[in-house]
């Protein structure tokens, strides 16, 4: 039994030496870390749509770039950026629920998208592909566009962490006191575009919005503390991605379901033993530790 | 003529074909203690998210002198604080108390720069005062309405406001919470020389100290004046549309229902 642990780990090791495993491991801890930062903003805003009509919105602009014979990366990013942009002043302006938005907008680039297909004459591989993701197929200029996003995303989150906070906190009392709440409302939105279209190649449009919910929804289960919050949330989406990537190589799985699975069984488990469904148990360990600390 | 903070004039909100303010004219001096009231749907919300800077208006409105618009600066907005009605929380949203309290200085404080010793001594400071330092270390979800509320009266103090906007603070709690935040919202008015408007519904529920009632009713002002005068059975009859009479008790008024 150990020796064959011991051979598994070392094959994996071996593998690791090539190329496109080496990115498909790369962007998976980028996936990880740039999902699970978004969705603590989802969980804690209550915005669970807005992970499937990004993708939607950058799955339309990728068929459309198609159609149009321009880069499918480009124009779904394009579309991507759009809809953020639009997304906010709207709900903003016409007094509409966030959500409600969302879900008009997420069916208008339903439809939008597979007009798109309808219309495509040639292979609509490249297209669906968008939607699955691949993670072996990935190039280098996806692993460069996934860091940049990943890094401007933990940039933002540690510049701004009070204004976060306060927004995450209330968004109309954040702005009421001086807390420059558009800002950080619409760069959150901008953020999710972009995120959501660089990782169409790794988990694919349809994967991801579980990805966008489901670290977030763990971390829920775990602390009180918005500091640990992100934390968790990034360690149970890096977590989710790199155990979905070992199994699915393992067991000759799709790799982006792989992934969303394995972010479920974190979830589970967390829920299971979230303290916050025992609070007695809670307090009883808080208590002992403060009394230790002193 | 004392130094007006607030002036409102001909401020009109409209949504759709619907008028929620309809040419309302105010001046607020400083430190005056004023009690916007009507009934539900008389526009009382609207004209406190009016100064508060988080509803778009027709008309002039001027805070301490100066010309504001909807969208106006951030050193006017961290001049005014807001305490807003109970909202709902999740009992696991991930703010302790004391954080939620410190939201109140993030304004002030400004972009890049962190809240320090100083802010956290002055919320500790001000929960002392709202009497829940004890749920400091608390996550705010897990508090009763009154703590809540205590907790956000905190929070708004922490901005170092000069005017205090307190939407129906007292709503949805239990009388004898209600009295206590009436309670500390007098300390608040004599201790920090603040300019309040405290909107509400409830004649039976005012804070001491308020000298002032503006009644709302349909978006128009149909009284301005002595709070004592707001008092009587005919003007809140009219109010209300709902025949009220008013009886003294230890110098106090009180509205009777019938």
């Amino acid at each position: 039994m150990a020796r064959d642990l011991f051979l598994m780990v070392e094959h994996l090791i071996e593998v690791l030496s090539y190329l496109p495993i080496q990115r498909a491991a790369i962007a998976c801890v980028l996936c990880g870390t740039s999902c699970s930062l978004l969705s603590v903003f989802v969980v804690l805003m209550k915005m669970p749509l807005i992970g499937v009509s990004m993708s939607h919105a950058a799955f339309a602009g990728a068929v459309l770039g198609m159609l149009l014979d321009f880069n499918p990366f480009l124009s779904g990013l394009i579309l991507c950026l759009l809809v953020a942009g639009i997304l906010g002043p709207l709900a903003d302006r016409t007094d509409m629920a966030p959500e409600n938005v969302l879900g008009l907008l997420f069916s208008f680039l339903m439809g939008l998208a597979f007009l798109g297909m309808g219309i495509l004459t040639r292979t609509k591989a490249g297209a669906l592909n968008l939607m699955w993701g691949s993670l072996l197929s990935l190039s280098g200029m996806d692993i460069v566009v996934l860091t940049l996003i990943t890094s401007v995303l933990v940039l933002f989150v540690f510049l701004f962490f009070k204004e976060i906070r306060s927004v995450l906190f209330n968004r109309r009392l954040a702005g009421a006191s001086g807390v420059p709440e558009r800002l950080i409302y619409y760069a959150l939105l901008f953020l999710t575009g972009g995120v959501v279209s660089s990782n169409l190649a790794t988990v694919g449009g349809l994967l991801i919005f579980a990805l966008l919910v489901q670290p977030g929804a763990t971390a829920l289960q775990l602390t009180y503390n918005l500091k640990h919050f992100f934390l968790i949330s990034a360690g149970a989406g890096i977590g989710a991605c790199v155990s979905g990537l070992i199994l699915s190589y393992i067991f000759d799985l799709p790799s982006g379901a792989s992934v969303v699975l394995m972010a479920t069984t974190i979830f589970a488990i967390a829920y299971i033993f979230s303290p916050k469904r025992h609070p007695l148990k809670f307090r009883k360990r808080n208590l002992s530790h403060e009394n230790d600390s002193r | 003529m004392s130094e007006s903070m607030i002036e409102l004039q001909r401020i009109t909100v409209r949504r759709g074909k619907r008028w929620l303010l309809e040419e309302i004219n105010l001046a607020v001096s400083r430190n005056e203690f004023v009690g916007i009231i009507g009934p539900n749907g008389a526009g009382k919300t609207t004209l406190l998210n009016v100064i508060a800077g988080l509803e778009r208006f027709e008309g002039t409105l001027r805070l301490f002198g100066h010309r504001e618009t909807w969208s106006r600066s951030r050193e006017a907005r961290l001049r005014v604080g807001y305490v807003p009605q109970l909202f709902d929380i999740d009992r696991s949203f991930p703010i302790l108390s004391l954080e939620a309290v410190m939201t109140g200085a993030i304004g002030r404080l400004g972009l890049f720069r962190s809240p320090g010793r100083r802010e956290k001594e002055k919320a500790t400071y001000l929960m002392q005062m709202m009497r829940v330092d004890h749920l400091a270390d608390r996550p705010l979800g897990q508090l009763s309405g009154g703590e809540r509320q205590k907790v956000s009266l905190a929070r708004a103090l922490l901005q170092q406001p000069e005017i205090l906007l307190l939407d129906e603070p007292t709503v949805n709690l239990d009388i004898a919470v209600q009295k206590e935040v009436l309670n500390l919202i007098h300390e608040i008015h004599k201790q920090e020389n603040l300019t309040i408007l405290f909107v509400t519904h409830d004649f039976n529920m005012l804070p001491a100290g308020m000298r002032r009632a503006v009644l709302l009713n349909h978006g128009k002002t149909v009284f301005d004046g002595d709070i004592n005068t707001a008092l009587s059975g005919d003007v809140l009859s009219r109010l209300f549309q709902y025949p009220l009479e008013t009886f003294e008790r230890n110098g106090k008024r009180f509205i009777s229902y019938g």
